[in-house]
């Protein structure tokens, strides 16, 4: 009795592998059963609250489209290793196919990262990637983010001048990578020099705040580069400092765009605007998709940065919802595109 | 009587004068320039952590673990929901300091309730509060940016000579918060209850309705703090409270209020607050490295709390 029982047992596996690998030959393999999850570590700004946004768009799309069976969104409360560890732990036992991070630290989740990956998992993170090996990476190349502000400027302001740098999130990767990039700017076009340094944490408070704080002992500040989400905070700071309104390197948020646009139609201010698109969440969905499908997939992936030039400011401004972040969206043939490396 | 009275209030003092000293090394690095707006800065953005500081001292004043760590969200979700409904217009701003007013009632109230029904210590109630109230703000606001009315903004950021209007109403709020304290039925229960809580109790003092009133007290003026950050700011954001956690309880210790309860200090606040904002502003513009700057903010306040504690411990 026991022994037909584990024959019967055998037999239903052999059945069901030899239908999997059936179903596995073509090329465009079916995913439409695959569960995918996001494992994110934070929400509490505009920039993730477009992220979250575009994800629901654009994976309720390809649920609703039969692509996958499901794609579902899961935030930690604190933005801490700990808690998202944890996290990712449940998603494995949950049964997802892949697991879509962003990560609260690059190498603190590798522990988890790994038993996601042992457990067959597919692993792509983005934005706040991770370093365990098995895992895909989504990464922007931050360090240019920086050296092309310097680029810039050295356009519109030939002969040079002082800047103010405002940094981010002191000990964080991209506050560094940022930051290293500017200096490889200033060294570059060397009639630039940072005449003061204060850390903004991406936020219009904080860094109004601690501009406020350093614009009364510094010179004339022709330029501010910045990291996104600062730009709006230094012009309040100059103007409640009855300083002139230096060029601003502006972070792709609506309020810094609205801003400008403000500026540009009172005086025919000129600036320009970088930052990552939150919707690259959307990217590391269909990038999961496609390991998922058997396509070969290199580890390691680059996104470009979204740029907002004087010419585009009208028409960015109007995509970009009010609150939130200038945002594209990623379709599968662009996931694809930028898989190929184009 | 009025000479201990003094010297029992005396560890302000020591704030102010790192205040002084801190000016003073900034100017001089500076050679002189900038000196009067550095101050003006300092005071423009040390009102908002007086707001705070004042609503979290009477909180740990009223005993050993007692403390409120919603302020931030509260700010959060007043900021969102009173920029939503004035909505830039000047008319409603009444109606948006009631109802920033009012969503600080409706959060004391639910701290206190966790801390009395459920018997959860305020440390645990208020934090898990605060996720509530976090999730909220993030639910109603989805990082909506609402430029204030034109009216609440020139209020918020309006100078006089120099001197914003904002913290001389602070000013002006801080010494009749002073007098509550000192001269008033509630002050007095609140200290009393933070000396020895069953002697409170035992002298008839209706302990439980002071706690109550002080946990409303403090995000009602949380409330208050995110409607004028949101005006001062040009508009709020999910995470504008996040700095004011540490900030409101750091300034209540470097002020000179004894973490222990039972002893508080109004002016120290102050003396707090604005040595806290000159201390970062002192070491930007030195130039120092974040991880030096972390460094020697964490060794300065050490440093002043020592000082300013010192003459307590001798007492015991």
């Amino acid at each position: 009795m026991r022994k037909k029982t584990w024959l019967l047992t055998f037999a239903a596996m052999g059945v069901a592998l030899g239908l999997g690998s059936v179903a596995a030959v073509p090329a465009n393999a079916d995913t439409a059963d695959k569960k995918i999850a996001l494992s994110n570590n934070y929400a509490g700004n505009s920039w993730r609250q477009a992220m979250l946004k575009s994800w629901e768009k654009v994976t309720g799309q390809a649920v609703a489209d039969g692509i996958v069976a499901e794609a579902s969104a899961f935030t930690t409360s604190e933005n801490q290793v700990t808690e998202q560890a944890a996290q990712i732990q449940n998603l494995i036992l949950q049964g997802y196919d892949a697991i879509v991070v962003n990560a609260a630290s690059p190498d603190a989740l590798n522990g988890a990262v790994k038993q996601a990956c042992d457990a067959g998992i597919v692993v792509v993170s983005f934005d706040g990637i991770v370093t365990e090996p098995c895992a895909w990476r989504i990464a922007v190349d931050f360090k240019k983010m920086g050296a092309i502000q310097l680029d810039y400027l050295a356009e519109k302001i030939p002969d040079g001048g002082n800047v103010l740098e405002i940094r981010g999130l002191a000990g964080v990767f991209v506050d560094d990578e940022i930051h290293a990039g500017i200096q490889e700017g200033v060294a570059k076009h060397s009639q630039f020099k940072i005449v003061g340094s204060v850390h903004g944490d991406w936020a219009q408070e904080v860094a109004q705040k601690a501009v406020a704080g350093i614009l009364p002992s510094l010179p004339e500040v022709k330029a501010v580069v910045t990291q996104g989400g600062d730009g709006y905070g230094a012009a309040q700071a100059f103007k409640a400092a009855g300083r002139p309104t230096p060029l601003i390197i502006m972070g792709n948020r609506q309020d810094e765009l609205a801003w400008w646009k403000e500026q540009k139609d009172a005086n025919g201010y000129e600036t320009m605007s970088v930052s990552i698109a939150p919707g690259v969440s959307t990217l590391a969905f269909w990038v999961a998709q496609q390991i998922l499908d058997g396509q070969e997939v290199p580890k390691d992936l680059v996104v470009p940065f979204l740029q907002i030039n004087q010419g585009d400011l009208e028409k960015s401004l109007e995509t970009t919802e009010k609150g939130g972040v200038a945002n594209v969206e990623y379709s599968l043939d662009d996931a694809k595109a930028v898989i190929a490396g184009k | 009587m009025n000479v201990v009275a003094f010297l029992g209030g005396r560890a302000w003092i020591w704030s102010f004068i790192a205040t002084a000293l801190v000016w003073l090394a900034t100017v001089a690095f500076t050679g002189g320039t900038g000196g009067g707006q550095i101050l003006t800065a300092a005071l423009s953005f040390a009102i908002f952590t007086v707001i705070v500081g004042i609503g979290q001292m009477f909180v740990i004043t009223t005993g050993p673990g007692n403390v409120d760590l919603s302020i931030p969200a509260t700010m959060a979700l007043s900021g969102a929901v009173t920029t939503k409904l004035m909505d830039t217009q000047n008319e409603m701003i009444a109606l948006g300091v009631v109802v920033a007013l009012g969503i600080g009632i409706g959060v004391g109230l639910g701290n206190y309730l966790l801390i009395r029904l459920l018997r959860i210590p305020p440390i645990i109630a208020t934090l898990s509060a605060s996720f509530l109230v976090q999730s909220t703000a993030i639910a109603y606001g989805r990082g909506l940016r609402i430029k204030p009315p034109p009216l609440l903004a020139d209020f918020t950021t309006a100078q006089v000579a120099g001197v914003p209007v904002l913290a001389a109403c602070g000013i002006v709020f801080t010494v009749v918060m002073g007098v509550v304290l000192a001269r008033t039925l509630y002050g007095r229960s609140v200290l009393a209850v933070g000396q020895n809580m069953r002697a409170a109790w035992l002298a008839g003092i209706n302990v439980e309705r002071t706690r109550l009133f002080t946990y409303v007290l403090s995000a009602m003026l949380a409330g208050l703090a995110g409607l004028l950050l949101s005006g001062f700011s040009g508009g709020s954001s999910l995470n504008m409270g996040e700095e004011y956690l540490l900030a409101s309880i750091a300034v209540v210790v470097i002020g000179g209020t004894s973490v222990a309860g039972g002893r508080a200090n109004v002016p120290g606040i102050w003396g707090a607050a604005l040595f806290l904002y000159l201390l970062v502003t002192m070491l930007n513009t030195f130039g120092a490295s974040a991880g030096l700057r972390l460094i020697l903010t964490g060794l300065i306040i050490i440093a002043v709390i020592t000082l300013a504690g010192g003459g307590e411990q001798q007492k015991r």
